[in-house]
């Protein structure tokens, strides 16, 4: 059989051209978003000043417990957005475990050199340089708390020496040091020396550091020691190998979370559309190929037999699509992954590795949602009479059967069911959201698609006629004739209008609901921000200058809720509440913003529908250092997109941001006050910062979102590209499955011109049709899903992207079946009715 | 073992829907090893339904088919393929091979499908029979329409099939072509003993018949001995002259 499937590809190759391409374009997709994931997984960054420790303790995670469902408890593990902290008093624990020569604290203090401001930099004590161990390029360690020792990036960048004096922010506060050595340049970050007591002063969290490093004596079993460490230290996790880098560089953590996740989340999207698509083309291919299986039926073959050979075929093929899509997989990965360092997603260790399994994984899934949808269509094969071998015309199939419109009625229902669905937190849950609803409602649309195109050729019939006359006659009477063939380009038709109009405007809502929010909700008419950090005084400071109405520090971090399905990570601010009604409207639905204290908190309103709070509960969740905190809520705001969905007093997360200042302070002033001399003032109070008007800083905001946004709107590209693609694929499949009809058109005196307007007239239905159909299922899906996220009930469309959507399904509809029907009308008549369809 | 290659028992086929159409009532036919037979009539009047009931492609609404002593009318999809694979040969009017293949191969498909190991001497001579030795690796889009045909009737003889049926053989073919593929047919009755049912409604085809049947509105209207290719005609001509009532034609 494998054989004989063999040379039906070879042969007939035009047909499985169009199976083959959404294949092997499958399989790109799916291994790029695999290999992403899995580069992901096996990212650890590079344990470089952790390099000499044979393990390293800190707490970087936490592992919470999802609510009972059906009686199990998912765990979610999320990773502790400001990185935790492990107290002092473990070091001299670990230390005393035996085979560890000696366990250092290390302290990362997030500092500014003054002289090299755009060199990232952290600062550590010097104790910690052992765990390198660092090497001393000139001069000597700091041995006085005024003395510095910098590394070499830092040195070359502020022109530095030892001996020379230098300042360097810490805590919002410009500090004068004596440098005196310079030490190898080594991780992702420049370092700057302190002496430990100093470093120890200095930490925004004191009593704590960030990790311990654990050296071993030498000759001492590494593994019985990381075990005796892990015991010794059972609250925090310890690190060996390639993990020591996780702890070394929170960048590599992040990064390995945005590959994952969007890997994760992108391919599933894909593997959707994807199982679509080629269940649609691979149905169509069996479907035009009745009369050859029906041969073979007719000769010898048995049923199975002609199952086996349509499925040895299609596995074929997905082979052959592997050994295509792999490669091309690879080279998208590997460009995804320039641009994501290039734009600084993730850093530049970041690198592709394995591949095999994604390769394999890949391979596998594809071929088998091909095989599957291969033997729902060989199925229907078994209904294929011999005797239509003998036929002259394939007889065209009843409409379908009465489960058919039973399910797609049923996914109908199940679409509208959706379209009062609440409580999407982020653009993932947002775009989950919408993907779901857009399939739900497709599917519908695809299995009712027969009665929908048979309808429409009904009611278009006599518009049809006015238009186009006897072509316009004849237009209609294919439509009608040819319901069921239709399905596969009307599907794949409402698919890319559907989706083009979804998830790609749903991405501008997004970020226009986040700028809009902003906007709208700050009543402050300058912020000022610092690069390094704003230390509390600041805010009181700025109150005290004269026409200054109110002033409020926002701290940004994250923290951590429980969802109703699993525990995630969300975007939260601290702010100090005495005259913040002055500066801010967070928009807010009930309760009051005035009741924010340290034991209470404000929620947006999607996250108290995500987490099935309300006004009054006690809200447990973790602050970012992964510290647990029950607050009762006393307020609920809608412009969370724009603040963050959770906000605090500033003094609940006091000890819990890895900086402990302020990112910006909102100010007010009164009407017509001249503030300018008292804000300059204020600004050159503090190192780095300035004082700007609100409105830049929501231009920032925009700035920074089209940036994050940039992978999403890649993925979504790639998405709607290949719905397009495989709408094409099935309209030129469709044209050229029609030579023998055409031929017998011509040769009854029907003239080419007269066949063209026909192909334009049943064009005009279908695309009517589809465009009507798609862009009804958009408004609904994309209108329910920005209510959801926002409260807004109509989406923002740009004009010009819903003219690229219609004007773009258009001309492909129109080029993808006149370039075929073209070709097809240059083969003699005589010629194309002795073909075989 | 009985001289009676197919019995057709009071079969009736009536092809469903809101207004049934009865291609077939109740007809009883017997046709003997060796012996050619031509089914004929005017359009609609079930000749070609008469075949595919006989050869196992379709089944009866009521009544029986044996081919030698099977009973088809209990046999599986799989069980009737099988038995049409291995006692049964098609010559179709057009269409009758698979593109994708050599004249060899789809030749050789029957065996192919069957798992059975082709037997390349009686290959080679079938081959030769029908003339198409320098043919073998072209494919059916190279070849004339006679020599199509000429393929689908080497691809009937290799199995060594009881009975070979033929759905008008010649109807595509211009008369000289169409001579040639009559006597191959007459020399596979002559020569190896097979049974040959042929529909057509060529009265010079059916003068190479033995017998012919004659049906119209699902009936046999006439069974004789072959007249000649002229008295045939004239038969067919009386016939025609009534109309049809259904336009059913495979």
């Amino acid at each position: 059989m494998l054989g004989l499937a063999a040379q039906m590809l070879r042969f007939r190759k035009g047909t499985f051209v169009a199976t083959f391409v959404a294949l092997a374009a499958g399989v790109m997709i799916l291994m790029t978003c695999g290999l992403l994931v899995e580069s992901g997984l096996r990212y650890q960054g590079s344990p470089q000043r952790y390099a000499a420790t044979v393990a390293v303790v800190a707490d970087r995670d936490r592992t919470i417990a999802g609510p009972e469902i059906f009686g199990e408890t998912e765990s979610t593990t999320v990773s502790l957005p400001e990185g935790g902290r492990v107290p002092e008093a473990l070091v001299a624990t670990i230390a005393a475990v035996p085979g560890v020569a000696d366990a250092v604290g290390d302290h990362s203090i997030a500092v500014t050199p003054v002289a090299a401001p755009g060199v990232r930099t952290t600062g550590h004590g010097w104790g910690s340089a052992a765990l390198a161990p660092y090497r001393m390029v000139a001069g000597t360690q700091p041995q006085a708390d005024g003395e510095i020792a910098v590394d070499a990036r830092l040195a070359a960048g502020g022109k530095l020496q030892p001996g020379d004096s230098t300042s360097i922010v810490v805590g919002g506060t410009e500090r004068k040091f004596r440098v005196s050595g310079v030490v190898d340049p080594l991780g992702s970050q420049a370092a700057v020396f302190f002496t430990d007591a100093q470093a120890a002063r200095l930490d925004p969290n004191p009593g704590s550091f960030s990790a311990i490093g654990v050296l071993a004596e030498p000759g001492a079993d590494k593994q019985a020691v990381v075990a005796a460490v892990r015991k010794a230290a059972p609250n925090a996790r310890t690190f060996v190998d390639g993990e020591r880098g996780l702890v070394e560089q929170p960048e590599a953590v992040a990064a390995r979370a945005l590959t994952v996740q969007a890997g994760a989340a992108f391919g599933g999207y894909a593997a959707m559309i994807i199982i679509f698509v080629v269940a649609g083309t691979v149905g169509l291919s069996v479907r035009h190929r009745r009369r050859d299986l029906a041969l073979l039926r007719a000769i010898a073959a048995t049923p199975g037999q002609v199952r086996t050979m349509i499925l040895a075929e299609v596995g074929l093929l997905s082979l052959l699509a592997a050994v295509v899509g792999v490669p091309a997989g690879l080279a998208a990965t590997a460009w995804t992954r320039n641009q994501l360092v290039t734009r600084g997603f993730v850093p530049d260790t970041f690198a592709l590795s394995g591949g095999a399994l994604s390769a394999a994984a890949v391979t596998v899934a594809v071929a088998v949602v091909a095989l599957s949808s291969a033997w729902i269509a060989a199925l229907r094969t078994t209904r294929i009479r011999p005797t239509e071998a003998l036929g002259e015309a394939a007889v065209e199939p009843a409409l379908g059967g009465r489960v058919r419109i039973v399910s797609g009625l049923v996914f109908l229902a199940g679409g509208v069911s959706l379209i009062g669905l609440t409580g999407a937190t982020d653009g993932t849950t947002a775009l989950g959201a919408a993907t779901g609803m857009l399939y739900t409602f497709v599917l519908a649309i695809a299995l009712l698609a027969p009665w929908i195109n048979q309808a429409a050729a009904r009611l278009l019939t006599p518009v049809l006629r006015t238009v186009w006359g006897n072509s316009g006659y004849l237009a209609a009477a294919n439509l009608r004739a040819n319901a069921r063939g239709m399905v596969a380009v009307l599907s794949a038709l409402v698919l890319s209008v559907g989706f083009g109009g979804t998830v790609w405007f749903l991405q501008d809502n997004l970020q226009r609901q986040t700028v809009v929010q902003s906007h709208d909700g700050t009543l402050a008419q300058h912020a000022l921000t610092g690069g390094a950090g704003l230390p509390a005084t600041a805010a009181a400071k700025a109150r005290k200058i004269p026409g200054v109405v109110a002033a409020t520090g926002v701290r940004r971090t994250s923290v951590i809720v429980p969802n109703q399905l699993e525990a995630q990570a969300v975007a939260a601010q601290g702010i100090d509440p005495v005259g913040a009604d002055q500066t801010l409207d967070l928009g807010v639905r009930a309760g009051s913003l005035a009741e924010l204290r340290v034991s209470t908190v404000a929620v947006s309103t999607t996250l108290a529908d995500s987490a099935g709070w309300e006004l009054g509960d006690d809200a447990r969740l973790w602050l970012g250092d992964g510290v647990p905190v029950t607050l009762r809520i006393v307020a609920l705001y809608h412009r969370g997109w724009g603040f963050g969905d959770v906000t605090l007093d500033t003094e609940t997360l006091t000890g819990h941001t890895a900086t402990g200042l302020d990112d910006h302070i909102l100010i007010r002033t009164a009407p017509g006050a001249d503030v300018t001399a008292g804000l300059a003032d204020l600004a050159s109070a503090y190192p780095l910062s300035t004082v700007v008007g609100t409105e830049q800083l929501t231009g920032e905001l925009a700035q920074d979102l089209a940036i994050s946004a940039w992978l999403n709107k890649l993925l979504i590209t790639v998405l709607v590209g290949y719905a397009v693609l495989a709408a094409a694929n099935t309209l030129i499949m469709a044209a050229l499955a029609r030579v023998r009809e055409l031929s017998l058109l011509r040769l009854v005196g029907v003239t080419r011109g007269q066949i063209k307007r026909m192909v334009h007239a049943e064009q005009a239905g279908l695309l009517g049709v589809a465009l009507a159909i798609g862009t009804a299922i958009a408004a609904i899906t994309l209108s329910s899903v920005v209510h959801a996220v926002s409260g807004v009930l109509i989406p923002y469309v740009p004009a010009l992207g819903a003219a690229t959507i219609l004007g773009g399904t258009v001309a492909l509809a129109l080029v993808a079946t006149m370039l075929p029907i073209g070709r097809v009308l240059r083969t003699p008549p005589i010629e194309g009715i002795g073909l075989r369809e | 073992m009985s001289d009676i290659a197919v019995t057709v028992e009071g079969v009736s086929k009536t092809y469903g829907g809101e207004q049934p159409v009865v291609a077939l009532a109740d007809v009883d036919a017997w046709f003997l090893k060796g012996t050619a037979t031509a089914v004929m009539g005017p359009s609609g009047s079930g000749k070609s339904t008469l075949l595919h009931c006989a050869a196992g492609l379709d089944r009866p609404s009521s009544g029986r088919v044996r081919i030698g002593d099977t009973d088809l009318s209990s046999m599986s999809e799989k069980a009737l393929t099988k038995l049409r694979r291995d006692r049964i040969g098609f010559v179709f009017q057009a269409f009758n091979l698979v593109g994708a293949l050599t004249v060899e191969q789809n030749i050789l498909l029957p065996s192919r499908l069957s798992g059975t190991r082709p037997d390349r001497a009686w290959l080679a001579e079938v081959v030769d029979r029908v003339g198409l030795g320098d043919r073998l690796g072209h494919r059916p889009s190279e070849l004339s329409g006679g020599q199509q045909q000429r393929v689908a009737i080497a691809r009937a003889l290799v199995t060594r099939p009881e009975v070979i049926f033929c759905d008008e053989p010649t109807g595509a073919l211009d008369i000289q072509t169409a001579a040639e593929v009559l006597s191959l047919l007459r020399s596979v009755v002559d020569d190896t003993g097979q049974t040959v049912i042929m529909v057509t409604h060529d009265p010079v085809a059916a003068s190479y018949a033995d017998r012919v049947m004659v049906l119209a509105d699902g009936r046999i209207v006439q069974d004789m001995p072959q007249p000649g290719a002229e008295r045939i005609a004239e038969q067919l001509a009386r016939l025609g002259r009534r109309q049809p009532v259904a336009s059913r034609e495979g």
